[in-house]
């Protein structure tokens, strides 16, 4: 990460990690902001227009915010002891305290995306303890290997230290859009063959389907009384997306939007 | 413009003019006409020459069912004029002839219509041998209809998704009345019609003697339906198919609509027929229901003179609706003898109208290219009339002898069409559970009837989705009379009787397919093609049907109808090809691939740089292949970086990794040390080598396996598959996309690679060959795995996806001193063919097994099972019939060989050549090739036939080409 000076206008490129559609963002005038170690687009208009385009249709790149992912047997269990809240059912989803939210994508498996402000303290955490746990397995489990190469016996213990639980690299292997307003239902149903209308498909509800050819994770996560839906989906197919979502927005007078944007409607109550 | 006045006229706008022409003539219409009305408004009734004797037809149904409509449009041929709107300027031509619309020469084909006898396509045009190809040319030039622009620019068609509890199909009385009992209930029901207002026969049929009482329920039912919100109304709109679980295709505008339905509801209706005799393709000649819809719709006079042949009350309404729009009605001909009387005959005979009961149309005359004149004979049997009649002049001619039901949609859902033959009567059985028909596709005619019957089926429906509970009503009775008569079909000595318009098929062509032994309706259609036309036999299949049954003594219920497949209505290619998507991915390091010249290929979805050629912006390229040799070079004797993100990756994780890799690839990885990484070959069941990649385990339970570009899907489905079975307890994850990922290589690799990577020990003694480890490179989180696919000391470096390109500038930046390049998919070809590494894919086919690609030494002996491992040790057994090896040509001045190119013995093929290039190292073309095992020798010489068929020799050398000992990758 380069240095920060906040006198400097932020750009896009400024750290290490990078949006796939940092390029388009820039072509479009965005204004960027810095959250974390994220760059992001706070707006390309006027932040008041913007609210009103995104109240509407609007498509927002929150794919340098953090997320995280977890599986296996042992990963419910393992989140719960972290006091996050699980939700009941697959396809389902609940906000966290701090404004995460966590869904469940099978009885073994989480996705964990931060609020819109990017703070990102719960999935800091339990990032941060997983991978403590992992090298704690790791460290164990290499000794009773060098143990077993000098043993020469395979039958020594092999045992890890508690159930598994695995980390995925959703931040990276995933994209991060979110599609506001009360258009997007119907936008949707040009790309996506699941049915999104909101009397339809509630809030924190989650769909795993395919949109624009793409498979990707669809939740809906409102904004207040504005809905919206977080796409997550192939990171390197971003780009592709991105074209597909605003090409099916122009009949709706969608556009790209900052996540000040965002922000805003969150407020709305 | 002459235009009856309103309240006819529903569709047409009075107060908007709208200029078009025809055949370059300018015409006049007025907004809401379609192409037929406001020429017809003109008094242009010729629209358009048959396909084989280029007949003059015109106005048919006036509802898009048939084939005589279909004109030429700027942007695209056999447009239905009686369906497409005129717009200002349109531009409208005919079709199919020679000459002018109005004298086409190729109407002398009609004189020559005895040696055209049905199929004579099979008999003729190939005796003798030879002689279609000649015939072929002039049937190419004659087959098809209109011309295709090709000039034109593609215009935008997209597709769109929508769901409904309930999808009424149809906006006629029975639609309406289903739309609103679900509605009513609660359900969220689409209302779908192909015209452009709601109201089906509503909008132009005579239901009582004083023509008002349509309008009346109409008015009441679409205010009903406009009012309420469960219903959306897609007007202009053609449900083109059923499929299963109730996928409806609907067409409107330049959009396909793919709506999934939980109940669907068809009130199609039913298709007015025609009635068969001689000329009854003239125009002036169409259906009762065509001149209704003339003059309710587009307020125009059918004609001066009209005669109605019927068969039915529905004649006699149309009689009384011509005498009120001021057509002079010279006379209603009644196939029946004893009509039971009705109040509209009633009304008829009140009103004077002059009926003849028992009567015929025999055949029409034409004066140019229109109805002049009717010859009636009284009807003595079935099918015969008596040897005189008489002469009416008229320049209309309605047809009313019945209708078959729009059982398309039915029949697809797998529903039987069954008809009566004593009561003229369909009846649709065998219906899916959640697909109701209801009104006139059921056999209902009187209105009562069809709302009793669309509000049944609704309540159906609404009990089975659970929003009602009530109790089903009985369905109606039967109408006792129906409005089919049972055989309008009448053959004439001269012929030129049309049971299929589309195909000019007469009662002869008919009879004559099952004189020639197909008495099948199904091979009668294809014999005869009737059926086949634009129309798919909306208006011939019971005629024919009704001409088969009795050619071969069976009932019409014996004989059946054709089958009645997807699409309902032509469609255009945009409807299925517009908006398709074809997803496109990169990597993190896309665009410093342009920005440094890359020519950019694409290997399935991934865009990857075939090489660079850095001149690009700033004059012409370089010479490709100059490009891909320095790239080379730099690899070789300095250093270079290549973008492999498009590397499979998956993690193998959990306490079983090492087993579940032990039976899933060849090698041995139980024992594997961690910090090491392993050459994984992966086989099928047949012992095919399907795949290879690497091996990394960065701890006891987890493995970083990598995999081909293109394979890396079907490896992980492989493993989610093999690992059903085994259940061993591991994780399997693709995180191909969550990885950036180069590799640096060269001599100077390490060199600039310590500049970034202040945390691992590089140094050929701590992170030997094959070693991997983890750490930083440039402050990113990086896997490095020290490989050797280009046969140079050489890192792998695996970084989170979207540092990618922070990754490839601190790279970039730090070898600058060391003259790193980057370099393309092209010369790693290069560089991998030089060490003799194969790629899964190109070099191998499917059936390639470990040892014919000399990958013996990748298959574990000693382990009791893996995937293939049983085959792979019968294949053992047996002597091998192929092997590949390397080639190198000597003679520098021949062609080089490409991929494909044969390897022969003699005149025999003898192999293939799998790989080949110039190498820029040996300063030779080098290869590799499967050559059969008695050339395998190193030394042997073999000959490959290159381009052009020249012949190269080329001997055979032992692998690698370079570097042997492999002290360069293991610097």
């Amino acid at each position: 990460m380069t240095d920060y000076n906040p006198l400097l206008p932020i750009a896009p490129a400024q750290g290490n990690r990078r949006s796939p559609l940092y390029r388009r963002h820039v072509d479009l005038q965005a204004k960027f902001e810095q959250v974390g170690d994220a760059v992001l687009v706070s707006h390309y208009v006027k932040p008041g227009i913007e609210v009103l385009l995104a109240a509407n249709l609007g498509l927002v790149d929150l794919s340098t915010m953090p997320r995280t992912g977890f599986k296996g047997a042992g990963a419910p269990a393992w989140a719960a002891s972290q006091r996050v809240k699980l939700p009941k059912l697959p396809n389902t989803a609940v906000t966290q305290k701090d404004g995460s939210v966590v869904a469940k994508l099978s009885h073994q498996e989480l996705l964990i995306v931060s609020n819109i402000m990017g703070s990102a303290t719960s999935i800091d955490r339990l990032n941060r303890e997983h991978l403590n746990r992992e090298h704690s397995n790791k460290e164990h489990l290499n000794r009773e290997h060098l143990n077993r190469e000098h043993s020469n016996k395979e039958h020594l213990s092999k045992q890890t230290l508690a159930p598994q639980t695995y980390s995925l690299p959703r931040a990276d292997s995933h994209s991060w859009l979110a599609v506001t307003g009360n258009a997007a239902a119907e936008m949707f149903s040009k790309i996506c063959g699941v049915d999104l209308r909101v009397h339809k498909f509630a809030h924190n509800q989650v769909a795993q389907t395919s949109v624009a050819k793409i498979n990707g994770v669809i939740l809906r996560h409102d904004l207040a009384t504005t809905p919206c839906f977080y796409i997550l989906s192939d990171i390197t197919s971003t780009e592709f997306l991105w074209d597909s979502l605003l090409d099916a927005m122009e009949e709706y007078r969608g556009a790209a939007v900052g996540v000040a944007a965002m922000r805003s409607l969150a407020a709305n109550k | 413009m002459k235009r009856l006045p309103a309240p006819y006229g529903l569709l047409i706008n009075r107060e908007q003019s709208i200029s078009f022409s025809f055949e370059n003539k300018a015409y006049q219409g007025l907004a809401g006409d379609s192409i037929a009305s406001a020429l017809a408004a003109n008094d242009q009734w010729l629209l358009s020459r048959s396909f084989k004797y280029h007949r003059p037809r015109g106005a048919l149904t006036m509802a898009g069912q048939d084939a005589n409509t279909m004109v030429q449009l700027p942007s695209n041929p056999n447009a239905l004029a009686d369906k497409e709107p005129i717009a200002e300027g349109l531009q409208v031509m005919g079709q199919n002839y020679s000459g002018s619309l109005e004298n086409d020469r190729g109407s002398i084909l009609g004189l020559f219509s005895r040696f055209l006898p049905v199929g004579f396509y099979y008999k003729a045009f190939f005796k003798p041998r030879g002689m279609w190809e000649k015939w072929v040319k002039l049937i190419r030039k004659k087959a098809g209809l209109g011309v295709i622009n090709q000039q034109l620019e593609p215009e935008y068609y997209d597709k769109q998704y929508k769901f409904y509890d309930v999808v009424v199909v149809g906006a006629g009385p029975t639609g309406l009345q289903a739309a609103l009992t679900a509605a009513v209930d609660g359900c969220e029901v689409l209302l779908v019609d192909e015209n452009p207002i709601l109201g089906g026969s509503l909008n132009y049929a005579r239901l009582d003697t004083e023509g008002t009482l349509a309008k009346e329920v109409r008015d009441q039912l679409i205010l009903e339906v406009n009012g309420n919100s469960n219903i959306t109304c897609m007007t202009n709109a053609m449900v083109n198919a059923w499929f299963a679980d109730n996928w409806l295709p609907i067409i409107c505008g330049k959009r396909l609509y793919k709506v999934r339905s939980k109940q669907t509801i068809l009130c199609t209706g039913a298709l007015e027929q025609q009635a068969v005799f001689h000329n009854n393709d003239v125009p002036g000649v169409m259906m009762s229901s065509a001149a209704q819809r003339l003059m309710h719709l587009y307020g125009v006079a059918p004609g001066k003179t009209a005669v109605v042949v019927t068969g039915n009350d529905d004649g006699y309404a149309n009689a009384l609706d011509l005498m009120d729009a001021g057509v002079n009605v010279a006379a209603i001909i009644d196939l029946r003898e004893t009509p039971k009387a009705t109040p509209m005959i009633e009304a008829a005979i009140k009103r004077r109208l002059k009926i003849k009961p028992g009567y015929a149309v025999y055949g029409a005359q034409q004066n140019g290219n229109h109805l002049s004149a009717v010859e009636i004979r009284k009807v003595v049997s079935q099918g015969i009339c008596a040897e005189v009649g008489e002469t009416i002049s008229c320049d209309l001619l309605c047809m009313a002898v019945g209708y078959t039901p729009t059982y398309q949609l039915a029949c697809q859902s797998g529903g039987q069409l069954s008809y009566d033959d004593n009561s003229a009567m369909f009846t649709l059985n065998n219906l899916a559970d959640d697909l109701q028909v209801a009104g006139s596709v059921n056999s209902y005619w009187d209105l009562g009837n069809c709302l009793e019957e669309g509000a049944r089926a609704a309540t159906i429906a609404t009990n089975a989705l659970g929003f009602t509970q009530a109790d089903i009503p009985e369905a109606m009775a039967k109408e006792s009379q129906s409005p089919n008569h049972s055989w309008p079909i009448f053959a004439h000595p001269k012929g030129k009787e049309f049971v299929d318009f589309d195909e000019d098929l007469t009662i002869a062509d008919i009879i004559n397919a099952t004189k020639d032994g197909y008495e099948h309706i199904q091979l009668v259609k294809r014999y005869s093609t009737c059926g086949m036309g634009p129309s798919q036999g909306r208006h011939s299949a019971l005629a024919a049907a009704r001409l088969v049954a009795a050619a071969t003594n069976k009932t019409v219920a014996e004989t059946g109808v054709t089958t009645a497949r997807p699409p309902f209505a032509p469609e255009h290619l945009g409807h299925s090809a517009g908006r398709s998507f074809y997803p496109a991915r990169r990597s993190n390091m896309h665009y410093r691939h342009l920005e440094a010249g890359a020519q950019m290929l694409q290997a399935g979805a991934w865009y990857r740089p075939a090489f660079y050629s850095p001149q690009a912006d700033y004059g012409p390229s370089l010479d490709s292949a100059v490009c891909i040799n320095n790239e080379v070079n730099n690899v070789r004797n300095n250093v270079g970086l290549v973008d492999v993100s498009t590397l499979g990756g998956l993690e193998v994780r959990g306490p079983d990794a090492g087993e579940f890799l032990n039976r899933f690839y060849t090698f041995g990885f139980v024992k594997q040390p961690v910090g090491k990484a392993r050459y994984a070959l992966l086989t099928n069941e047949a012992g095919v080598v399907i795949d290879d990649g690497v091996a990394c385990r960065f701890s006891e339970e987890h493995y970083y396996v990598t995999a081909t570009t293109g394979g890396v899907d079907r490896v992980y489905q492989n493993m989610l598959k093999w690992n059903a079975q085994w259940r061993l307890d591991v994780d399997i994850a693709n995180v191909t996309s969550a990885y950036s990922a180069v590799n640096i290589a060269g001599p100077k690799a390490r060199q600039v690679l310590a500049k970034l990577c202040s945390d691992i020990d590089l140094s050929k003694e701590a992170f030997p060959y094959m070693g991997v480890r983890e750490g930083t490179v440039a402050g990113i989180p990086a896997r490095l795995i020290r490989v050797g696919f280009v046969g140079e000391l050489g890192y792998e470096v695996h970084v989170p996806q979207q540092f990618g390109e922070a990754l490839w500038d601190a790279l970039m930046d730090a070898g600058q001193p060391e003259g790193i390049k980057p370099f393309g998919i092209e010369a790693q070809r290069i560089l991998r063919l030089e060490k003799g590494h194969i790629i899964i894919g190109q070099d191998t086919d499917a059936m390639s097994n470990p040892m014919e690609v000399q990958m013996g030494w990748a298959v574990s002996r000693k382990k009791p099972f893996f995937v293939g491992g049983r085959t792979i040790s019968e294949l053992k057994k047996k002597t091998p019939s192929r092997s590949l090896v390397g080639f190198m040509i000597n003679d520098t001045d021949g062609p080089t060989p490409m991929e494909s190119h044969l390897v022969l013995n003699g005149e025999q093929m003898a192999g293939r050549v799998t790989s080949c290039n110039y190498s820029p190292t040996l300063g030779k073309p080098i290869g590799l090739a499967y050559v059969q095992p008695h050339s395998a020798e190193a030394g042997s010489q073999i000959t490959i036939r290159a381009n052009g068929g020249v012949l190269v020799t080329a001997e055979v050398v032992t692998l690698p080409f370079y570097d042997p000992t492999t002290a360069r990758q293991e610097l």
